[in-house]
């Protein structure tokens, strides 16, 4: 929304911002980002969503309509500057204590003890770079700070990485910058926290635990790489809490999920490196945005027709608001993903189904009511103006989503069953599966190639 | 060097970078509403179609000459299409004859 009306008043029209009440300190701090640090905004009290419609008469004709006038017709005090540290500024000296006192208290830490980032620290992780240090990957929103190598190095120590991960840390910086992920979402109310996977042989080069316990804090490079994404995006994206980042409820940062790859050559299952475009073998990232999930206990059966009813109907589940993303407003950017045990997967494989069979039996299976489908966005969640057939006729969405009256005909949750995202991992031994609600455009799946420098193998 | 406590000593660098968006100057703004062409953007979230409603009816109690045009000229600001609608805006708005702009929803 603030991001429109910079748009405008770039163009040369005046704006005025409609901001819910719990909003307005994250307009402030988005607005400098933007450059526009003055940019004013009109307050509806409170949140709209949970007004009656007399509430809402009142909020905006005796609150936010008078703010609207005065946004148009007076001119907006500047805003100074704030000051801040020099690039390659050492900002506290001192013991571990005093050290992370100081990170905590301006906003640079997660609330855990960080490593100082110290330069013989920094160095020794760009050691692992053949790349500039001052090489900018992009400018990531809401605070356009430049994403530098030399800051991805600085993030990486407090993170706890080990200096070797540098190659990983700069292709998720990459990614985070790519366009088509969608940064500048980070922040919004659902709260989806972003899962990074990994493919490739660098798994086992940097012993990535691929097996028991996915998922889980315990093994260093999942772990610390995982802190590395939440603390990249406070530090130089910008995301803060109680600013920035409006949260209703997050996560802490997901561990990295790295794919079995001794078990999908065996099956002869493709990684999810191959899905994402790039070659088998190829070590690659890749990030995505998700409110939640769960686990699927127990997938019993030893064929795909005993085994999938339950992995369908758990996907259908666990996407609920989420079909948000299926429709016009969403572009149909839903990609659910599913994690499937290697026993699951080689059960499957077994009985000759690859994983674009199994992508096709949930995209057939995992359907809900039209009713259903359209009650859940026009009438419980936010959306007043909106249905299935609509779309459809204007050719917003594909036909499936309207191929008759009848309100309870079965819908997809996605446009196609490409759109459904398959990885592989987990205890080898266990038939358990975990499904995760992916944010659409908010966070939509990316892709980029690790690039490891000229000395790797040394 | 260590101290007594074990502490350690460290010179700790910025874990930021400068910021790279210079400071843009606002559009000026309007002497009145009165006459004048306001255009409804909206990201299709948080009840906007009612709010810009009463907005409208409520300022054209006020400034019976101005005119609206509506978010449905506009299409959603916001979604998998954002970039390009944000690119087209400007145009669109001159070509509305637009004066200034009430944009939608933050919540």
């Amino acid at each position: 929304m603030l991001r429109a009306s910079a748009a405008c008043e770039a163009a040369g029209f005046p704006t005025s911002s409609l901001t819910c009440e719990g909003f307005v300190k994250q307009a402030a701090v988005t607005a400098v980002g933007l450059g526009m640090p003055n940019i004013p905004v009109a307050v509806v009290p409170g949140h709209i969503g949970t007004k009656t419609p007399q509430e809402l008469h009142d909020a905006i004709l005796n609150v936010t309509m008078d703010d609207v006038v005065n946004n148009l017709t007076v001119t907006p005090a500047p805003i100074a500057k704030a000051g801040e540290p020099q690039a390659r500024e050492i900002v506290v000296k001192g013991g571990f204590r005093a050290v992370n006192q100081y990170f905590v208290e301006h906003e640079y830490s997660d609330g855990l003890p960080i490593v100082p980032p110290t330069r013989d620290a920094i160095d020794e992780f760009l050691r692992y770079t053949d790349r500039d240090p001052e090489e900018s990957l992009g400018t990531p929103l809401p605070d356009k700070r430049s994403a530098t190598i030399w800051s991805i190095a600085v993030n990486g120590v407090m993170a706890g990485c080990r200096p070797e991960y540098m190659p990983l840390l700069v292709a998720l910086v990459e990614a985070m910058c790519d366009p088509n992920y969608g940064v500048e979402h980070s922040g919004n109310t659902p709260g989806a926290d972003t899962l990074i996977i990994l493919n490739g042989p660098i798994i086992k080069q940097l012993g990535f635990n691929y097996t028991q316990g996915a998922l889980r804090d315990g093994f260093l490079p999942n772990t610390s790489v995982g802190r590395f994404w939440r603390l990249y995006l406070r530090n130089v994206a910008g995301f803060l809490l109680h600013k920035t980042d409006k949260a209703t409820y997050g996560n802490t940062w997901r561990v990295v999920l790295a794919e079995n790859e001794d078990l999908l050559a065996k099956i002869g299952w493709e990684p999810n490196s191959v899905e994402m475009g790039f070659k088998a073998g190829d070590n690659t990232v890749t990030i995505a945005r998700y409110t939640g999930g769960g686990s699927l206990s127990s997938v019993s059966g030893s064929t795909p027709e005993e085994m999938l009813p339950y992995l369908a109907d758990t996907v259908e589940r666990f996407n609920n608001w989420q079909i948000t993303f299926t429709t016009s407003h969403g572009m149909g950017t839903l990609r659910p993903l599913i994690v499937i045990s290697p026993i699951i997967a080689e059960t499957l494989a077994k009985a000759g189904w690859s994983k674009l069979d199994v992508k096709r039996y949930i995209f057939e299976h995992a359907r809900r009511p039209a009713h259903d489908f359209e009650r859940q966005l026009r009438v419980w969640n936010i959306r007043g103006v909106w249905d299935l057939k609509a779309d459809v006729l204007a050719g917003r969405i594909p036909k499936v989503f309207y191929e008759s009256d009848d309100p309870n005909r079965l819908v997809p949750i996605v446009w196609k069953p490409e759109d459904y995202m398959i990885a592989v991992t987990g205890d080898p031994l266990r038939n358990n599966a975990y499904v995760f609600a992916q944010n659409g455009f908010l966070g939509y799946p990316t892709g980029k190639k690790i690039h490891l420098p000229e000395n790797w193998e040394h | 060097m260590t101290d007594k406590t074990n502490d350690g000593y460290y010179e700790a660098y910025w874990p930021r970078s400068p910021r790279e968006q210079l400071t843009r100057k606002l559009a000026p703004r309007l002497d009145t509403l009165e006459g004048k062409t306001i255009a409804q953007l909206w990201d299709e979230l948080f009840k906007g179609d009612i709010v810009f409603e009463l907005l409208e009816e409520g300022l054209k109690k006020r400034y019976p000459g101005a005119k609206f045009v509506s978010w449905r000229e506009f299409g959603s600001t916001h979604g998998g299409n954002e970039k390009a609608a944000l690119e087209a805006l400007p145009q669109k708005l001159r070509d509305f004859g637009v004066d200034a702009v009430m944009s939608g929803m933050a919540c």
